[in-house]
């Protein structure tokens, strides 16, 4: 039987993958792809706790996890169609104009 | 029901290790597709059947496709396939700050999995109905404030979308 520490194990390894995308890879849609990652890790670890423990709180903060991703993305990707406007370009080391 | 777990975690895993290293932004799209799916399946087996309906409608579902719609709409694939590749400082920055965290909390699972206790289920846990109470008695508020934060994302990407909205 899987135990919380499978799961504990688990997602922190899936939050590493997505922390390593995040900070080491340059197109800025895959930067998104890998906060989603590591969105999810953390949903995960949730449940588990939930289930764990026999306590309803860590669904419910996973619910309420999803609407604010979809938040999240939604405006994360107007302002990334809104830059490209700009500089034509979704390379995060060309949105430099705030740079110094 | 042991490999059931295991099953879905290597597919994770892969599929995660997919997403981050392959070059073309649809198939780390594809990949993040699969990492949703498997997380579903995980939340079934950790009875969180609403849980899994929420991840596989919202997650595989809504954003998943708004990604896709985005890499369609900004990159075409003669321009720009692929070409965008870190350096060799900036990898291995990321790679030895996602080894220190996954070390990190392997260290803290220690401490906490003996704290943790398990505890038996009651009587239908994870169910819509009892979602449903814990919703809408103990988290009205957050449910209330949350839905404001929806509304005021999509007004908020809206606006930023709209023509001449940040004209010099």
């Amino acid at each position: 039987m899987a135990t919380l520490t499978h799961y504990i194990i688990l997602s922190s390894i899936l939050f590493g993958i997505g922390a390593i995308g995040f900070v080491s890879r340059r197109n800025a849609l895959i930067l998104f792809m890998s906060a989603e990652l590591m969105l999810n890790s953390v949903n995960l670890m949730l449940v588990a706790f939930s289930y764990f423990r026999a306590d309803i709180a860590g669904q419910v903060m996973v619910i309420f996890v999803f609407a604010v991703a979809a938040a999240e993305v939604a405006v994360g990707l107007a302002i990334l169609i809104t830059l490209f406007r700009h500089v034509r370009e979704v390379d995060v080391t060309k949105f430099n104009i705030l740079k110094w | 029901m042991d490999w059931y777990f295991w099953i879905f975690a290597v597919i994770a895993v892969l599929a995660g290790i997919f997403t981050v290293t392959t070059r073309e932004a649809l198939s780390s799209a594809m990949g993040l597709l699969t990492v949703f799916i498997a997380h579903a399946a995980l939340y079934l087996h950790l009875h969180a059947p609403l849980v899994a309906i929420f991840q596989v409608s919202i997650y595989a579902g809504a954003i998943l496709v708004l990604i896709v719609f985005v890499i369609m709409l900004l990159m075409a694939p003669e321009e720009r396939a692929g070409v965008i590749q870190a350096n060799v400082s900036f990898r291995s920055f990321g790679v030895l700050l996602g080894l220190c965290l996954v070390g990190l909390v392997a260290v803290g699972v220690k401490s906490i999995a003996v704290l943790i206790a398990r505890r038996s289920l009651p009587d239908g846990f994870g169910s819509p109905s009892v979602l449903g109470d814990a919703f809408f008695r103990d988290y009205l508020l957050h449910f209330e404030v949350v839905s404001v934060l929806l509304l005021v994302a999509l007004i908020a990407a809206i606006y930023l979308c709209k023509k001449r909205a940040w004209k010099h």
